[in-house]
């Protein structure tokens, strides 16, 4: 297996995750790739740090899925910035991503905290 | 012009500059340093370009933009090898060009079936073979039988072509066509749709109307008139006659025979203006026959051919329906021989059938395409091999850049397909190159297989088979070339040689790929030895025909061919022996001329069947009695060379009042009358009571007047005096070079009688080598084959050599640094040479001997004088190996050690 392939499993382990992280970023308002960092930066209370190489293949490859589109537009401060937006089949898997975490915490949460469950 | 990625990749950069301008921007607005902010924003952001490759990635088209870029990769590869460029695509264009040219002629003459629907229902008839020319026609009240025998069988008649009708146009110099007559329903059993206009309908026939129609074919049509629809409508004079063209044929239908298409189309029912002097048969002299006189209620005059459209399983029960019509036809040709065994046998003939594509020009050319065919594979296997080998060699001398290449983590398979794509592009390159050749080829090697008179004329357009072979061929180098060289280089060469740069005393080529080489090298040496041996072969052919003896002073008799079928003469024609001998004197007159004769042959392959009789003698059968007559002037026999061996020449004294005399050939005298004395014997055409008109008064010796290459015929030589007719030619023998003396015969002509136009001069020996087209076909193509291959080989050995003394630099360096001298160098390499050469030559010569064996049918010449040519072609290759290995050889030798050593 060469270098290449191993970067790609590393980003692929993360992806499901990113994406859903992403699209709910995007649920609101459209957004430019910064916004979208900082704004998960945020609300994840300075935990998760977005890294742009992970964000921005995620953010091209989710537009190749036609799950967001983007935009060339000016921001407030006057920056030309490409602009995401997420569209209903974005919402879609948002949803879908969505469950299937609670899920997966749910499980995950089984197996580590046993007594809670009744 | 940007491509759509790269108005992407743009977007992209912005997009993460714009990212970078937002982080230092944010950073900036909390406080930092405009500096510090901005280093911080760039290592927050990363490695840049990883990012724009990463992403990339996701977009799903980063394949198309990499094989882009290994084109542009490729060509820059190409240019900077403009040596190989220019050897890939010359052998590449050659090789697959030479094998396309060949197989669209193979695949005109040997494969094709006519464009028509169903051309497997479609057969020639054979009733039965005429007496004489022992050809498959019938007479037109016979056809006319069978056609209403069986009103529900298509039954179409055809006479034979006529190579040279004098057609005229209004405003326009008279041109030669050829046409052939055709019954009306010719084009309806064919099943052939016209361009434009329409094709013959029964009224075609009976229309006695001033007009008549006629179809032309679609090329002439087009060349003639401009275009199909241009030319309908057209009037034209046809040998004097008036015509009006109705219709032109489908563009593809070149006529029914392959290789003789008619311009023209005739109704068969133009023969009684006799105006067209058509190819016959009859039963003979003494037998009714009234060539002037309209053939269509004639029964013993013996012209059309026959062709049906029959389904296979009616054939049967409709043969034999015709055999029963036919009976008494049969029984009418029966009178032509006394033989009573041939009487019997021609009563016994069943009607049969036979495809359309058996005939002359399948028989005759079957074997030499295909040795053509096979030597066109040979040379594009030699092309591949040599390929193959420099491309191997190349690969090893791009090994370190391959192989650093592959430590920065460029993978196997991209580098395969960089290499092989820098093939692909070389062979479509080649492959452009070759089927413009191959088109060109066809058309010159029509040229050549044509006899000098008449050019074939064949359906060269691509079709599906050679659209096939061309890509079949194309994929078959792409694998020999490159796909396994590379596989082979990247496989055993990259890895193991890695950063390493010990590379003395060859260890960076190990044993086995030198072997590779060495064989494939060796292969192409015994490959070329058998193209260059059959070279040789068939020159030698080609040569023993232009040279060999005929039996006639070919080098100084010159043709001259009057137009004296003309009324003037023919309705006079008991003043033509005054004529010929006014001729005779005037061009026995000129300077430079040993003596002139005329003669009623036109040139070779011309005299007419006949049979002859002696008097006294019934027991003879056909096979001795048929043979070959033509008419001559007195002086013939010493104009053309030909010894008189026995008895006299024709004399001014035999006129047509005095015996008829005959002058027969050796061949002649040999089956009439075994090793006895011919002179004084009685002859005549027909047996008994009618077999002694003739007084044989010579024998000559034999000539071949049927072309160089065929047997010397039996003849027979009447005087023209005793029979005045019109003649085809005039014979004049030259003490020199014939060809000067032309415009002087020309104006001795015009001085005899300003009214005689003369058509044609030609030297004998022109005449006679214009009839070696196989010959020439094989000699010339084989020819251009071996000094191609010789040239590959050549430049095989200077690659694989170069590329081998290059790699051994540093050892040849120690080796002079430890005392060896330049000669001990040269002769290291020029030995390794040596060994591939002989390694080559020796299975080459056994190949050579079988592939002479197998073609023995087309050489002429004895096992020595081929072993010869083998040999001869072992010297030429082995002396271009050695001068291309000399180059290398001297230069490594020539090098300065010290600067060698220095540079490792």
């Amino acid at each position: 297996m060469t270098e290449a392939t191993k970067y790609q499993n590393r980003i692929d382990l993360l992806q499901g995750t990113l994406d859903m992280l992403v699209l709910q970023a995007l649920l609101r308002e459209p957004m430019h790739g910064y916004a979208i960092a900082q704004v998960i930066r945020s609300r994840s209370g300075e935990v998760f740090t977005v890294e742009t190489g992970s964000l921005y293949p995620a953010l091209h490859r989710l537009e190749r899925q036609k799950w967001v589109k983007s935009e060339w537009k000016l921001t407030e401060s006057k920056q030309r910035a490409k602009f995401y937006q997420i569209t209903a089949l974005g919402k879609k898997q948002l949803t879908a991503d969505h469950r299937r975490w609670l899920e997966l915490v749910r499980a995950i949460g089984a197996v580590m905290e046993p007594e809670v469950q009744p | 012009m940007h491509w759509p990625w790269e108005q992407a990749k743009e977007s992209l950069s912005e997009e993460l500059e714009a990212h970078l301008q937002m982080s230092i921007a944010e950073r900036v607005a909390d406080g930092e340093d405009p500096a510090q902010a901005r280093a911080a924003a760039l290592r927050e952001l990363g490695n840049v370009p990883l990012i724009e490759d990463v992403t990339r990635e996701r977009w799903g088209w980063i394949w198309l933009e990499n094989i882009l870029h290994d084109t542009r990769y490729a060509l820059r590869q190409l240019r900077r090898a403009p040596a190989f460029t220019a050897t890939a695509l010359l052998t590449l264009a050659f090789g697959i060009g030479a094998n396309l040219g060949v197989f669209r002629l193979l695949y005109a003459v040997i494969l094709a079936e006519l464009p028509i629907p169903h051309p497997e229902e479609v057969v020639r008839i054979h009733a039965a073979r005429t007496p004489f020319d022992q050809s498959w026609t019938i007479s037109y009240p016979a056809y006319q039988r069978l056609r209403a025998a069986t009103p529900d069988v298509p039954l179409m008649a055809t006479a034979y072509i006529v190579e040279d009708a004098k057609l005229e146009l209004p405003n326009r110099a008279s041109i030669n066509a050829s046409c052939t007559p055709v019954s009306d329903n010719y084009f309806s059993v064919l099943g052939v749709t016209p361009a434009a206009g329409r094709l013959f309908i029964q009224a075609d026939a009976s229309q006695a109307q001033g007009e008549w129609p006629a179809v032309l074919r679609y090329d002439f049509a087009r060349n003639t008139f401009g275009s199909a629809g241009q030319a309908v409508g057209q009037h034209m004079l046809l040998n004097g006659r008036s015509f009006v063209v109705i219709g032109v044929a489908h563009r593809r239908f070149l006529g029914d025979i392959t290789g003789h298409a008619p311009d023209i189309w005739l109704p068969l029912e133009l023969q009684s203006t006799g105006a067209f002097s058509f190819s016959w048969d009859s039963l003979g002299p003494g037998h009714d026959v009234s060539l002037d006189k309209p053939w269509y209620n004639q029964p013993t005059i013996f012209w059309l051919a026959l062709t049906a459209r029959v389904p296979p399983e009616r054939r049967a029960a409709v043969l034999a329906h015709w055999d029963q019509v036919f009976r008494n036809d049969r029984e009418v040709m029966t009178e032509a021989t006394a033989d009573p065994a041939v009487k019997t046998a021609l009563l016994h003939v069943k009607t049969g059938v036979a495809p359309l594509s058996e005939n002359g020009m399948r028989k005759r050319f079957t074997v030499p395409l295909t040795i053509l065919m096979a030597l066109s594979a040979s040379i594009f296997l030699v092309g591949c091999l040599n390929l193959a080998n420099l491309q191997l060699a190349r690969l090893h001398a791009r090994e370190h850049e391959l192989s650093v290449r592959m430590a920065l983590g460029a993978s196997r398979g991209r580098l395969i397909r960089q290499v092989v794509l820098e093939d692909a592009l070389l062979l479509a390159g080649g492959s452009l190159c070759a089927f413009v050749l191959g088109r060109a080829a066809s058309g010159i090697l029509v040229r050549w297989v044509s006899n000098r008179n008449a050019l074939f004329t064949l359906d060269l357009h691509p079709n599906l088979p050679l659209a096939a072979l061309g890509a079949g061929l194309m994929l078959l180098s792409l694998l020999c070339f490159s796909i396994l060289p590379a596989v082979i280089a990247i496989r055993t060469g990259v890895g193991q040689t890695a950063g390493s740069r010990a590379k003395v005393a060859g260890i960076s080529q190990t044993a086995r790929q030198r072997l590779r080489s060495n064989v494939l090298l060796g292969t192409q040496v015994s490959l070329s030895l058998l193209l260059s041996t059959m070279s040789a072969c068939f020159a030698a052919t080609l040569v023993h025909w232009e040279t060999v003896d005929v039996g006639m002073d070919r080098e100084h008799v010159l043709i001259v061919r009057p137009e004296l079928h003309q009324p003037r003469y023919t309705d006079h024609s008991e003043m033509l022996p005054e004529l010929y001998s006014l001729i005779q004197d005037r061009l026995q007159a000129l300077p430079g001329v040993r003596s002139a004769a005329v003669e009623m042959c036109g040139g070779i392959h011309c005299g007419w069947i006949t049979a002859l009789y002696v008097h006294g003698r019934n027991n003879l059968t056909d096979a001795q009695v048929h043979g070959q007559e033509d008419h001559v002037g007195i002086g013939f026999f010493h104009t053309l060379g030909i010894p008189i061996l026995r008895g006299r020449d024709f004399s001014s004294s035999d006129t047509d009042k005095a015996q008829r005399v005959a002058i027969i050939n050796r061949a002649y005298a040999r089956q009439l009358f075994g090793d006895a004395d011919p002179i004084g014997q009685l002859v005549g055409y027909e047996p008994a009571l009618n077999d002694h008109k003739f007084l044989i008064v010579g024998e000559v010796a034999d000539a071949h007047v049927n072309g160089a290459e065929r047997e010397a015929p039996p003849v027979v030589y009447m005087s023209i005096n005793q029979s005045p007719a019109p003649v085809n030619s005039i014979r004049v023998r030259a003490v020199g070079d014939p060809r000067q003396l032309s415009d002087s015969v020309r104006h001795a002509l015009y001085e005899v009688d300003p009214a005689l136009p003369v058509s044609e001069i030609v030297p004998l020996a022109t005449e006679l080598d214009g009839d070696l087209g196989t010959e020439k076909l094989l000699a010339r193509l084989a020819g251009v084959y071996a000094s191609l291959t010789l040239l590959l080989v050549a430049i095989g050995f200077y690659g694989v050599m170069s590329s081998r003394t290059t790699r051994r630099k540093s050892e040849f360096g120690i080796r002079l640094a430890l005392g060896a001298t330049r000669g001990h160098i040269q002769r290291l390499i020029i030995g390794q040479t040596a060994r591939i050469l002989l390694a080559g030559i020796l299975p080459g010569a056994i190949l050579s001997i079988l592939a002479v064996r197998a073609a023995s049918h087309f050489l002429y010449g004895s096992v020595s004088a081929n072993s010869l040519a083998i040999i001869a072609a072992s010297v030429v290759l082995a002396i271009a190996g050695s001068i291309a290995t000399i180059i290398p050889a001297r230069r490594a030798a020539f090098a300065d050690p010290l600067e060698t050593l220095r540079s490792e």
